[in-house]
Parts: C-alpha cells; sequence; structure tokens
C-alpha cells in the first residue's frame, strides 16, 4: 500500500449502496439512481485525470441487503481504479460485520477497508474509524478516520437565514480543527476526517469546499472529499459551473499535499492544555480548545498520559483542565513549572499553595503568586468552559502576543508553526466570512508578528506565492506584513525566516 | 477652590476657574472659544500646536492646576479592525501619541493627577489589556507623565462605589439619569479627545458622540440583568441604546417614555445629547491630522481615508462640536434629513435645547484657523452616495 502520508482520498459514492442511501435521504433527486449507477462506472474516473487525487474510498458493506450487489458491481471500478495507480478503501459501516466485508475487499484486490472495530486478525489491512467519543487512540493502522464532524463555516440558524450566535455575540464558527489538532497531538498516523457537506440539493460554492479542506490541513488532517449529490449529477453532465468548483476542490488539496512540509512544524502555541481527554474531560477539555481556537489563543494541545520533562517548554501558561487531580509527580511538575514562572490555572479544590493577588479583571478564578509564576484556581467545580478560554487569554494578556490579525473576519482557525530547526515560520489562517472573497473597501488584511523578520512568503490558493516586504509596526514593537488585495481570500498563510533561530 | 464641574460648563463659577469663558447674558446659551489649527503629523507639529490652541483658549494650567483630569479618549470597534492596512489610530481611533502629548500637557500645566478612560464596545478586562490586543502600547501613556492611570469603565469602579448617578439637568430627552463609573464622579476636569468623523447612526461622531462610550456595558450593554448591573459585559450597547429594545437593569433609570420611536436615528442623538448635559465636559480635543470621511469605522465602499490636517479644540462642546462639523462641510444647525442628518436628528441642536450650549456659529469664537479656511469637505470622499461605487470611482485624496 502507498504511503498514507502523501494521500488524498476521495469518497466516491457509487453503487447499490449509494443509492439505497439516496433513496432514504429527504430532497434527493429523481435521477439519484443514475447518477449512483454512473459513477459506480469505470469512465467516471476520467474525472479524476490531471487531479492530485490517488485513494478513493468507496461504499463497501453496511448490513444491508445490498452489501453484495455493490461488491459485485464495484468490481469494475476497483480494477480500472488500481490500473491508475490509485488507492482503493472500502467503507464499512458500523452496522455492518467486517469479516466478511475484509474477506469481500481481499478477493476484490481492495487496499484496504475502514471499520470502525475488527475483532481479531484481518485478511486486508483495516484503516480504525471512530467517532469523536472513545477514539481508539493506541489501535493499530496507517491512518486514524475520524468521523461525527462537521461542515466548517459560520453556523447559520434554523431557517438558514442568519448565523447564529456564540457567547459574545459574534457569529458562532464550526470547525473541526480544534479536535483534529487534539488527535494530531496523540498519534503519529495521519489523521483523515470524514463528513460530507450540508444540503439538500441546493448547491454547496467552491469557496466552502476549500474551507472544508483548509480548516483539517490547517489543523494537521486530512478531509475524506466527499461531494454533494447536486454537484456529482453536475459534474457528469459536463457543466461548468460544477468543473469550476471541481477544479477549485482539486487546487486547495494539491496546495497542501505540495506543502506537507507544514504538518512536521511544531504549534507556537504559549498556552497548553493539559488532560487525558477521556470522558467528561473531553466534552470540557475539548470545548476549551474548541473556544480558545474561536478567541484566536494559538494553543499547543498535552496529553497527559504523554507528558514528559521537556512538554512544557516554551510554554508561558497551562490549563490544567481534567476533573481528577493530577497525580503527585505531574503535580509536582505542574508547580514547578509556576515557580519557574509559569502561569497555571487549575480546578477547583487544588491546594492551598501561594498568596492572593488582586486579579484586574472579573475572573472565575483565584489568583495567587507563587515563586516567579501565578496560580488560578477555579471558583467554582465546574467551571463555564467559555470562560476558561477568556479568563486564560486575558491572565496570559495580549501583551505576549506572537501574531495578531487585522481586517482578519470572523477567523477561528488560525496556526502559527515553527519548523523544527527552529528558523522558519509559517501562519496559516482561514475566514469562514462568505464575504470574504474578493475586494472589499477598507478590508485589506495586516499581519502583525513579534518576531524579527525582513520578508515573508505569501500563500494563496492556485497562485504563485508573493515576497512581501515586513514593515515596522507605528508605535509597537514588531513587524507587519500588508497583505496585498490579492490575497484576500478565505486562507492565506505566510511562511517567513526568522532573524534569530528560536528554540524550539 | 473646589470647581463644581456643573457651574463651570454653565459659565457661571468664577472666571478664575475657565480658560477662557465669557459668562452667557441672561436667556442666552452657554458657549466657549474654539481654537482652530492645521497639523500634519502626530509628533512634534502636533505639541507644540495643541499647547498653543491650549494658551489661545486661556491656558491650561488654570483649569487642571492640582485637579483630576479625566480624558474619554475613542477606541470605538474592535480591536482587529484597521481602515485597510492603516491602522486605527490613524484612521478612526485616537493616535495612541496624541493622548500621550496631551497627558503630557496636562501634567506640565500641572494636573495632580491624570486618568485615561473608555469603555470600549464589550471589553470587561483593563483598559491596558485591550490596548496590548490592539497593538497600542501602554507604555506610551504611562511614560507621558506621573500619575497616570487606565480606566475600563465599562465595569465597575474600583474605588468608593462602583457607579455614581448622573441626573439630567431639565429631565433630559430620552434617560433622566444615567449610572456611570464613578470614575466620572471622582474627576475634576474632563476631556474629551476623538477623531474628526462622521457617524452611520449620528452624523457625525465628534466630543459629544465620544461620550456613547462612557456608558458602562454591565449596565447598557446587551444581555445584562433585569434587575442588576452584570459583573461582565455581555455585548455592545445596541439593544438599550440603538434599538430600544429593552430597559435598563431595574436598578438604573429606566427611559422616559418607553413608547417614544424605537428608531436608532432618533434615539442615539438624544442618548449622547442626554449625556452630555449630564456629565459636564471642560475641554474637547478633536484631531483631524488623518481620519475617514463616510462614517465611524470602514464601511466597505462608503468611507474613505482622508488627510484633513486639522486639530479642532474648546471649551463648550456644543459650540467646539458645531465648529468641527463647520469644518467638515456640514451645516451644525441642519435639521434632520438634510447632511450629515440624513437619517437622524442632530444631536447639537438637542443639546441646545437642553442648555449645555450654543451651536449656533454666529454665537461662537473662532480663533486660529478661520472655519472657511479651513473648511475640509467630507462628502467629497464618502458618504451615501458612495454607497454603490467601486474603488476607481472616488475621488483621489486630499493631502
Amino acid at each position: 500500500m502507498s504511503d498514507f502520508k502523501s494521500m488524498i482520498p476521495m469518497f466516491w459514492p457509487g453503487g447499490p449502496l449509494e443509492a439505497a442511501r439516496q433513496n432514504k435521504s429527504a430532497g434527493s433527486s429523481e435521477n439519484a439512481g443514475e447518477v449512483s449507477g454512473r459513477w459506480n462506472r469505470p469512465e467516471a474516473l476520467r474525472l479524476l485525470d490531471g487531479t492530485p487525487i490517488n485513494a478513493l474510498v468507496i461504499p463497501w458493506a453496511a448490513g444491508l441487503p445490498e452489501d453484495a450487489e455493490q461488491q459485485k458491481t464495484s468490481l469494475p471500478l476497483a480494477e480500472a481504479a488500481k490500473k491508475r495507480g490509485l488507492t482503493v478503501l472500502g467503507w464499512v459501516e458500523k452496522a455492518a460485520d467486517p469479516r466478511p466485508a475484509a474477506a469481500a475487499a481481499k478477493s476484490a484486490g481492495l487496499s484496504g477497508i475502514i471499520a470502525t472495530a475488527f475483532p481479531g486478525q484481518a485478511d486486508v489491512p483495516v484503516l480504525a474509524c471512530s467517532g469523536r467519543d472513545g477514539v481508539p487512540w493506541d489501535a493499530p493502522g496507517s491512518v486514524l478516520v475520524l468521523t461525527e464532524n462537521v461542515w466548517p463555516g459560520v453556523s447559520m440558524a434554523a431557517g438558514g437565514q442568519d448565523s447564529s450566535s456564540g457567547p459574545t455575540a459574534a457569529p458562532w464558527l464550526d470547525s473541526n480543527g480544534w479536535f483534529v489538532q487534539m488527535a494530531c497531538a496523540r498519534i503519529s498516523a495521519p489523521v483523515w476526517l470524514s463528513f460530507d457537506p450540508p444540503g439538500k440539493g441546493e448547491i454547496v460554492p467552491p469557496q466552502s469546499y476549500s474551507s472544508a479542506i483548509c480548516d483539517s490541513e490547517i489543523a494537521g488532517g486530512r478531509w475524506i472529499i466527499s461531494l454533494d449529490a447536486r454537484l456529482r449529477a453536475d459534474l457528469l453532465a459536463g457543466l461548468d459551473t460544477a468543473q469550476k468548483t471541481w477544479k477549485e476542490i482539486c487546487a486547495a488539496a494539491a496546495f497542501f499535499e505540495k506543502r506537507s512540509e507544514w504538518k512536521t512544524f511544531a504549534s507556537r502555541g504559549e498556552m497548553g492544555v493539559l488532560s487525558d481527554f477521556s470522558r467528561d474531560n473531553f466534552d470540557f477539555g475539548g470545548e476549551i480548545l474548541n473556544l480558545m481556537a474561536r478567541r484566536d489563543l494559538l494553543f499547543r494541545v498535552l496529553w497527559k498520559s504523554q507528558v514528559t520533562a521537556r512538554s512544557f517548554e516554551g510554554l508561558k501558561a497551562m490549563v490544567y483542565a481534567d476533573k481528577e487531580k493530577p497525580a503527585p509527580a505531574l503535580r509536582e511538575k505542574l508547580i514547578d513549572f509556576v515557580q519557574q514562572g509559569g502561569l497555571l490555572l487549575a480546578g477547583y479544590g487544588w491546594g492551598p499553595e501561594g498568596r492572593p493577588l488582586e486579579p484586574e479583571f472579573m475572573t472565575q478564578y483565584e489568583l495567587r503568586s507563587l515563586g516567579k509564576g501565578r496560580l488560578a484556581v477555579a471558583r467554582e467545580e465546574i467551571p463555564d468552559p467559555y470562560q476558561v478560554a477568556v479568563d486564560a487569554q486575558l491572565l496570559l494578556s495580549h501583551r505576549h502576543d506572537l501574531m495578531k490579525i487585522f481586517n482578519g473576519s470572523s477567523s477561528g482557525c488560525n496556526r502559527f508553526l515553527i519548523s523544527p530547526d527552529g528558523n522558519r515560520c509559517v501562519l496559516q489562517t482561514l475566514s469562514y466570512a462568505s464575504s470574504f472573497n474578493g475586494r472589499r473597501e477598507g478590508a485589506l488584511r495586516t499581519v502583525w508578528v513579534r518576531d524579527a523578520c525582513r520578508s515573508a512568503k505569501v500563500w494563496t490558493i492556485g497562485a504563485e506565492p508573493e515576497i512581501l516586504a515586513a514593515e515596522p509596526s507605528d508605535h509597537f514593537e514588531g513587524m507587519e506584513f500588508h497583505l496585498p488585495a490579492r490575497a484576500l481570500q478565505p486562507f492565506v498563510a505566510l511562511e517567513y525566516e526568522m532573524e534569530s533561530r528560536r528554540q524550539v | 477652590m473646589k470647581l463644581d464641574r456643573r457651574e463651570f460648563m454653565a459659565g457661571i463659577s468664577t472666571a478664575g476657574a475657565s480658560l477662557t469663558r465669557t459668562e452667557p447674558a441672561p436667556g442666552r446659551l452657554p458657549t466657549g472659544p474654539v481654537a482652530i489649527a492645521r497639523c500634519r503629523d502626530y509628533g512634534e507639529e502636533f505639541l507644540s500646536r495643541t499647547a498653543t490652541m491650549f494658551d489661545q483658549l486661556g491656558g491650561l494650567g488654570r483649569l487642571v492646576k492640582g485637579k483630576t483630569v479625566t480624558i474619554k479618549i475613542n477606541l470605538t470597534g474592535s480591536t482587529a479592525t484597521r481602515m485597510d492596512h492603516t491602522p486605527a489610530g490613524r484612521a478612526f481611533w485616537n493616535h495612541p501619541r496624541t493622548v500621550g502629548a496631551v497627558i503630557h500637557l496636562l501634567d506640565k500645566a500641572g494636573a495632580r493627577r491624570i486618568r485615561v478612560v473608555e469603555g470600549a464596545w464589550t471589553w470587561g478586562a483593563s483598559l491596558e489589556e485591550f490596548m496590548w490586543k490592539a497593538a497600542w502600547n501602554p507604555k506610551l501613556l504611562y511614560g507621558a507623565a506621573p500619575r497616570v492611570e487606565l480606566i475600563n469603565t465599562n465595569i465597575a469602579y474600583k474605588g468608593s462605589k462602583p457607579y455614581t448617578r448622573f441626573p439630567v439637568p431639565q429631565g433630559g430627552h430620552l434617560f433622566p439619569a444615567f449610572d456611570l463609573n464613578s470614575a466620572y464622579a471622582e474627576t475634576d476636569v474632563l476631556v474629551s479627545m476623538t477623531k474628526l468623523k462622521e457617524h452611520a447612526t449620528a452624523g457625525v461622531t465628534l466630543s459629544i458622540k465620544n461620550y456613547f462610550g462612557i456608558t458602562p456595558t454591565t449596565i447598557y450593554g446587551n444581555k445584562v440583568p433585569l434587575d442588576r448591573p452584570s459583573l461582565v459585559p455581555y455585548g455592545g450597547r445596541n439593544e438599550i441604546g440603538h434599538a430600544g429594545s429593552r430597559q435598563p437593569p431595574s436598578s438604573s433609570p429606566p427611559e422616559k417614555d418607553p413608547t417614544s420611536p424605537r428608531d436608532a436615528g432618533y434615539r442615539i442623538p438624544r442618548f449622547i445629547a442626554d449625556l452630555a448635559a449630564a456629565v459636564p465636559m471642560h475641554l474637547q480635543l478633536i484631531e483631524g491630522i488623518e481620519t475617514i470621511a463616510g462614517a465611524e469605522l470602514p464601511r466597505g465602499p462608503l468611507t474613505a481615508f482622508i488627510q484633513p490636517g486639522l486639530l479642532v479644540a474648546g471649551t463648550n462642546c456644543v459650540s467646539t462640536d458645531a465648529v468641527a462639523t463647520a469644518v467638515m462641510g456640514f451645516d451644525p444647525m441642519a435639521p434632520k434629513g438634510t447632511a450629515p442628518f440624513e437619517g437622524c436628528d442632530n444631536t447639537l441642536l438637542l443639546a441646545q435645547e437642553l442648555g449645555v450650549g450654543t451651536c449656533d456659529l454666529k454665537q461662537i469664537e473662532v480663533i486660529g484657523v478661520p472655519i472657511k479656511e479651513a473648511l475640509f469637505n467630507f462628502r467629497q470622499y464618502g458618504g451615501p452616495r458612495f454607497q454603490r461605487m467601486r474603488p476607481e470611482g472616488r475621488p483621489g485624496r486630499k493631502s
């Protein structure tokens, strides 16, 4: 099987199982069955000519009577795909028995199956697949496939007319980025995300597809590209609008694959979130990550099971997010972190250490000084995770910000990374605002960074990079990059060399 | 001698307490001289021009010596907004160097304590932290003089009592009184510093409109409790200020007439006129070195970055704003429906009705550059007629 790290997978929904699924879903078109049939034919693979897509995920078993017919009718497609050098993986639904599905995959020559669980030894490679609850983090496999994801974008209220609001009255954003970051901090295997476009027949704009790719890639994961039923039908019909959307999807996928090196870079977040992320701790710790991302607070995920003496290096602050008190050895490490000048936000009933401090703002934490650092202990047993994110950011203070984006417009997905040698930085930002596509007067973006640097490459999808000179900030420290109108796109990345090497 | 601020405002205190004040004749509205100057940069030129203007108004020392001086600055909107690449301080906020310069001048004139205050949008942490977030360096302000404090007046005051009630003389148009952060009560001299700008809802935003931000969002902000101030802000001032969709908590005075129009163009001018009457303002400094035309914040093609190169200062907020409005190319006594008040009532006339001051240019002494020489027609660059215009359709910037 090919190297999964360079694999760009796409869900290829043809055949009887897809037709059955379409028949069950409201709003499916009258010709859904015909479209599913045509997508299951080898000729449909011509769509992949000249594209970066190199892996197909085909429906394989769903625990339905159509399973056998699906596997039989998919054979020509699988054969043709293999001849094209594509990896073919069978998707096995939770309701299906994975053992016969694996056996059928082996006889059909598939590269493997994606299944939620597999008892015993399989005849073909099995890629573990899981929802967000109870992820088998230690399962063997070359890839971890995550389900129960959201379609990234501004969350719309019922009826789709207005965006719904978050706690700050700012629009609520759906993003999988925090969860992908959490997963990538836990395992070294590639993380794939499975989710489908929204809607019941309406057109999903190209920007929305690009955002789905960017949201996963920025965080370090990869989306199993999945086209909506209408786009699939329109592509078969050769409609120009569908071709345009398809080209944009492929351009976005190719962009990130060409820059896969960025996935080896480390987060520059100076705020750590430490948890075992299991059960209730996942709900609480995960929500903190989600809300920190909304506030553009750069964070680093710290899995309790993997904490070492070096884990806290480079951190200025940390949230200990678990309900349970830490084991004595970990507690000692955390106290030492504070003594050395760090800030620790700890849960209710942490302990009596430290001398009281007067906070500068209303916070749900009791603030204390301890050694060279500060200890913030929750006043209540179950703090509000939104307020944890707010308090963490304010207690850390914006005076330590490493970057700022002006006119960023409803971003919830910024990542600031540093190369393993500490010489190069990459800032990736994605705006979900639907209007953020093309020139809007007064809205050109400025990126401020604290680092000393001279110039940056500005990357947008589908264009050559532009070299931009850094300018000293007006009456403030740091440097600024004034992004040109051409970069007024939902996704933009800046890559620059640092004047002095940073310790990673 | 302790200066009573309301007396000062009405021009009936001792002459020694004011800059240069002519006591109004019986039946006439208060006024004060207004100085206009040209200024092209935020550094030395701003410092020297401002010092000259304050001298022209009668001398800063006579007003501030030995006093607690509070500077209400204007940091409207979010910390992440710019006019394209132009920082907020050059486009629609005060520039940090101008605030630093004024602090320096106040200190030099003998101010005992200088406080910089603002109630920025929904901000609930310290004003210093807001500045850090916005890429302002608060050290610039702290370093301009000893005894400088930064106070976020969105939230409860940390001193003697959290909020103080400010009744509106003559009852007010919209509210009979306001509950404000007690920093506004614990001051002897209040200075309003702002940009020379238009406003999408209120026509112009000058020294009086700057007062909209003195209302704490723990009381006048969205989603506050029904019976008491919130501990932290939950939103901006739309619900109670613009829309009138709800009243402040029952712990604060409600509107006089909840059946009055719920239109922001009716409400906001009255809201701020009431504030101007309730909270005396002693000195105004309106900076138009650079600014935007068309609105108070970047609003697409409506707005354009401009460089009028002007400063306006005065001691009566209505008169100062009237002169500034005239400098922008508008009639300060224009009725609703006339530029710049196309969609709203005229705040200046409403404040005049409350006896705060006159906006009749004939009654106002202008010092320095005459209005007709300072005239900078904002509507040549921004405003409603540019709503649908692409950038290339806009005339060039004046500099």
